[in-house]
Order: structure tokens, then C-alpha cells, then sequence
């Protein structure tokens, strides 16, 4: 049992440090990559496929959750007699909080579980060695383009999500509620800063790159044969899942550590 | 090689070969394990240049993990690779990147790119190592070398369009776009009908005869090996059991040898197999078959 345990540990610990490695040089070749006119094109394709393809399911995810969030409120601040706050709470959940991560966990699906079913698959049939063979490094070729599709264009769609959140959001509390649509945006304008929003986009880049970087790898390291490519995949949207909760987390912590330290007088008389 | 070197077709097109009988390609002591199993045990090996050296042995003895270590796609547990008399087995991706571009290698499935045409494919190597290029010139070779292995009008195919037989040699001709020294063969008859498999053997030796390059084959198919090869190697168990030209494997004395060669199942694996139940199960109906 204690071998069994050793053996374990002995390849968590190789895999962790394989991870690692993959990381580095692909955050060190993607920056390398952003000064290559050659990457370009393959920069401009894998944006296509991941970003502008998306922007559907991510707008159709933040209006739901907008739409979703004022019918579950509602009850509650209109039993304190505050229905008109609900912009407010809609709005501040959506730009900071539920439209960024559920955005991302949309994305981890579609973007990731593709990326790591195309890269799987190009692993298995050997396009990978192939690559490799041909003395190109396919980091270079296959893993920077898309890491830098994902950082740069994750924020854009966490936009779109916060937008058609905030649409949804108002849409059903004016047509469905009634509430007061002057007094709807000016709560809403009081409560919610440009921080919020701020907060929320600068998450969608560590997201963003939290999916391509364990997608690309997940993908990278599938094992043989169909049920390999399927097994990498949903390791790969979980592994996603897990890590967008987990930066979602870390984040919060450090910006509102940035903001007591910037702002502490505003905080306390909020 | 310099990125901005232009792809020149003249001074590319006929590699400089050796005349002399040296070493390009040499292991030491090569061992390799997956995790407790051991697939090569210290094998030691010198390719000739120019020569065509064939590596036969059964499913799973490590053919394509040797043939794979000549060009460092996979790294040694222990040994060492030489290229040119260089160690190449220590060297990291980035310097490997430059030796790799000496070497043509045809995937057991051709690893053709499912996302581009047949002429992208082969440009896909000159794109990534000449930045300058004349793109006419870069068409003229990629018509050039699919006339090579006889595929001249089959640029605008993706390879989904292709059979087996036609992907192999298109990636064949992408594996001699950047006019390599040496060509690495995995299994290139496997999964062909005879007659495809001696078009791709004729384009092995074309290849052979024409550029002068050095050429390594993985196969189980004999008769490929006795028609293409100078050298052959049989590997058993992860080490070399026979090593010498067609008629000295012909005539070899060792048992494993000759049952390999000749095709034949031995006596022990039939005895493994009836104490298995596998053939006699195999020869009755199901107990409910009622025709």
C-alpha cells in the first residue's frame, strides 16, 4: 500500500511539474509569438474560431443569468419594500460576479472542450510528432495562437455577457415586475462603479487563459484512441471548471484588498 | 537554418551525399522504459549514409520507438543519439528544431493535416523555415515533389478525399520537401494492398537513387524489406537478434529469425493458445446456435 502511495505521489508530483513546464514555455513563447508577424494569421483564425463563434452562447448565457437574477430577487427586496434597489443587486452580480464566471464556464465548454478534442486528436493520429518532425515546435504553432485568441478576446466576450446581463436584467424588471425604469438605472448608476465592471473584465483574462493553458495541455497528453480524446476533454472542463472557481476566488481576495487599500474611507461609509 | 534564408530549389533539390561509408545516424547503449516496461534494452546501431537500413521485428518489439529516437521524438531513459557525429538525444526542442530539418519522416498514418489541401501540406515545412520566399518557385517544388512519389494534380485535395495509399505518399512527398539527408519510415506498407505497397517500396528506392539519401524503414513486411533494403536489422524483446543484408537473414540460424521471416506462429504460442480455450472455443458454435 505504501509503494502504491509512493508511486502515486511520485506521478502527481511528475505531472504536476510536466504542467508546470508546459506553462512556462508556452506563456514565454506566446509572448515571443506577439512580436512574430509569422504567428499572425494563426493568431486572426484562432480568434475567429474562439471568439467571434462564442459571442452567441455568451450573450444567450449573461441574459439569462440577468433575467434569472431579477425574478429570484425581486420577492425579497419588494418584502422590504426596496424592489426599486434591484438594479443594484442585478447589475453589481452580473458585471462583477455571475456574468464573468458563468461566461467562462460556457467558454471552458465550448472553446476548451474543442480545443482539447482537436489537439487530442492531432496528438493520437500523430500530427503532433509531425510537427515536431518537420523541426517546428508545435507549442509555437498550436499552442500560442490560441492561448493568445483566448487572453485577449475572453474579456471582450465577458463584456458582451455583462451587457446582454444587464439588458435581460432590466428587461424583465420593467416588463414583467414593473418596476420603475428612472429609478431602476439611477440606483443602478449609484451602486455600480467602473471598478465592478473593471473587476470583472480583468477576471475574464485570467480565465481566458486558464482554459487554453489546461485545454492545449489536457489535449497535449490525451491517451490513445477515441476514449483517450473523450477522456481529455471532460478532464479538461473540469480541470477549467475547478481553476475559473478557484481564480474566481484568489481574485476577489486580492482586488478587494487593492480596493480597502485605495479607496478604505469609501468602503466604510458604504 | 536561417529564417531568412529563401528557399532556393537549385541548391536544395540534390542534397550533398557522402560517398564514403561513415555513420550519420548512431545509438549507444539506447534503453528505453514506459514506466516498468522495458522496450529497448541497450541497443547500440550506426546507419550508413546513403544505404537503406531496414529494422523488422514483431508487433510491439520497439521498432517505432527506435525509429523515433533517431530523430529525438522520443528521449532516451539511458544512451545516447548521434547525428553526424553529434549528440542530439541532450539537445533541447529549440536546438533540435535545426537538426530536424535534415530529416524526412513518413508517419505509420501519413499525419497529413486534416485542415489543409495537399499543397499546403507540403508547404507547411517550407513556410516554417523560410520567411523570404518566392511562392512561385515554392508551387513549382511542391509540384515537384508530388510528381516524385506521382501525385501531380492532386494539389487542391485535403486529405480526407485521399485513400490511404494516396496519403501516404503525399506525406512522403512533405516528409522530402525540406530535401532531408535521411528518411525515417514507419511501417509505410501497413494497411496497403499489395500493389499500393509495392508503389510505395518503387518510391522508396526512386527516392533512394535519386536524392542519395540516407533511408531508415520500420516494417513487418518482408517483402518490402528484402526489396528495398541494403541492411536489415531484426529487433526481438527490445534488443537486435540479427543484423546483415537480405541473404545472410534468409539463411539466419536463429529460430525467432525464421519464424519471423516466414510467417509462422511457433509451437509454445499454439500451446498457450489451446491451454487458453481460445482456438477450441473458437472452432465451436454457441451452445444455443440452432442454424
Amino acid at each position: 500500500m505504501l509503494a502504491t502511495l509512493g508511486a502515486r505521489t511520485v506521478e502527481d508530483v511528475s505531472n504536476a511539474g510536466r504542467f508546470g513546464r508546459f506553462i512556462w514555455r508556452s506563456i514565454a513563447i506566446s509572448i515571443h509569438s506577439c512580436a512574430s508577424s509569422q504567428t499572425y494569421p494563426l493568431i486572426w483564425t484562432q480568434m475567429n474560431i474562439i471568439g467571434v463563434r462564442s459571442v452567441p452562447v455568451v450573450m444567450i448565457t449573461g441574459a439569462f443569468v440577468g433575467m434569472t437574477l431579477a425574478v429570484q430577487a425581486y420577492d425579497q427586496l419588494a418584502g422590504m419594500g426596496l424592489e426599486e434597489h434591484l438594479g443594484v443587486l442585478i447589475n453589481i452580480s452580473v458585471v462583477k460576479e455571475l456574468g464573468p464566471v458563468l461566461a467562462a464556464v460556457m467558454l471552458a465548454g465550448r472553446v476548451g472542450g474543442a480545443l482539447t478534442a482537436e489537439l487530442g486528436t492531432m496528438n493520437v493520429t500523430e500530427q503532433i510528432d509531425a510537427i515536431r518532425s518537420m523541426g517546428t515546435d508545435p507549442i509555437r504553432h498550436l499552442v500560442a495562437p490560441r492561448v493568445l485568441a483566448c487572453l485577449l478576446l475572453t474579456p471582450f466576450l465577458i463584456i458582451y455577457a455583462d451587457l446582454l446581463g444587464v439588458l435581460g436584467g432590466a428587461l424583465v424588471s420593467f416588463v414583467q415586475l414593473d418596476i420603475n425604469s428612472q429609478a431602476y438605472w439611477s440606483y443602478s448608476s449609484y451602486g455600480v462603479e467602473l471598478w465592478d465592471l473593471s473587476i470583472g473584465v480583468v477576471k475574464g483574462f485570467f480565465f481566458g487563459g486558464a482554459i487554453a493553458l489546461i485545454s492545449c495541455y489536457k489535449g497535449f497528453n490525451c491517451k490513445e484512441g477515441a476514449h483517450g480524446v473523450g477522456q481529455a476533454c471532460t478532464e479538461a472542463f473540469v480541470a477549467s471548471f475547478i481553476s475559473i472557481l478557484a481564480l474566481d476566488f484568489a481574485l476577489a481576495v486580492v482586488f478587494k484588498s487593492i480596493y480597502l487599500t485605495f479607496w478604505p474611507l469609501k468602503s466604510i461609509v458604504a | 537554418m536561417n529564417e531568412a534564408e529563401p528557399y532556393n530549389v537549385s541548391n536544395k533539390i540534390k542534397p550533398t551525399v557522402d560517398s564514403s561509408n561513415s555513420a550519420i545516424l548512431t545509438i549507444k547503449n539506447l534503453t528505453k522504459r514506459f514506466g516498468s516496461n522495458l522496450v529497448l534494452d541497450s541497443v547500440s546501431l550506426a546507419i550508413k549514409k546513403s544505404k537503406t537500413t531496414v529494422v523488422i521485428g514483431p508487433s510491439g518489439c520497439g521498432k517505432t520507438v527506435l525509429i523515433k529516437h533517431f530523430i529525438v521524438l522520443l528521449r532516451p531513459t539511458s544512451g545516447e543519439v548521434f547525428f553526424n557525429d553529434r549528440r542530439i538525444d541532450n539537445l533541447s526542442e529549440d536546438e533540435l528544431s535545426t537538426i530536424r530539418t535534415h530529416y524526412g519522416f513518413l508517419f505509420q498514418e501519413g499525419a497529413l493535416f486534416d485542415s489543409l489541401s495537399v499543397a499546403e501540406n507540403i508547404m507547411f515545412p517550407i513556410r516554417q523555415h523560410f520567411m523570404k520566399t518566392n511562392w512561385r518557385e515554392v508551387d513549382e517544388v511542391v509540384k515537384a515533389k508530388l510528381a516524385m512519389v506521382g501525385l501531380d494534380g492532386f494539389q487542391n485535395y485535403y486529405p480526407a478525399n485521399l485513400s490511404g495509399g494516396q496519403r501516404k505518399r503525399v506525406a512522403l512527398a512533405r516528409a522530402i520537401a525540406l530535401n532531408p539527408e535521411v528518411i525515417l519510415y514507419d511501417e509505410p506498407t501497413t494497411g496497403l494492398d499489395p500493389i499500393r505497397a509495392d508503389i510505395i517500396n518503387e518510391i522508396i528506392l526512386k527516392l533512394q537513387r535519386e536524392l542519395g539519401v540516407t533511408t531508415v524503414v520500420v516494417t513487418h513486411d518482408m517483402k518490402s524489406a528484402y526489396k528495398v533494403a541494403d541492411r536489415i536489422i531484426m529487433l526481438h524483446h527490445g534488443k537486435i537478434v540479427a543484423d546483415g543484408d537480405a541473404d545472410y537473414i534468409r539463411s539466419h540460424p536463429h529460430p525467432i529469425v525464421q519464424q519471423f521471416i516466414e510467417g509462422k506462429v511457433s509451437e509454445d504460442d499454439l500451446a498457450v493458445l489451446r491451454l487458453s480455450g481460445a482456438l477450441a472455443k473458437a472452432q465451436f458454435l454457441p451452445s444455443d446456435f440452432e442454424g
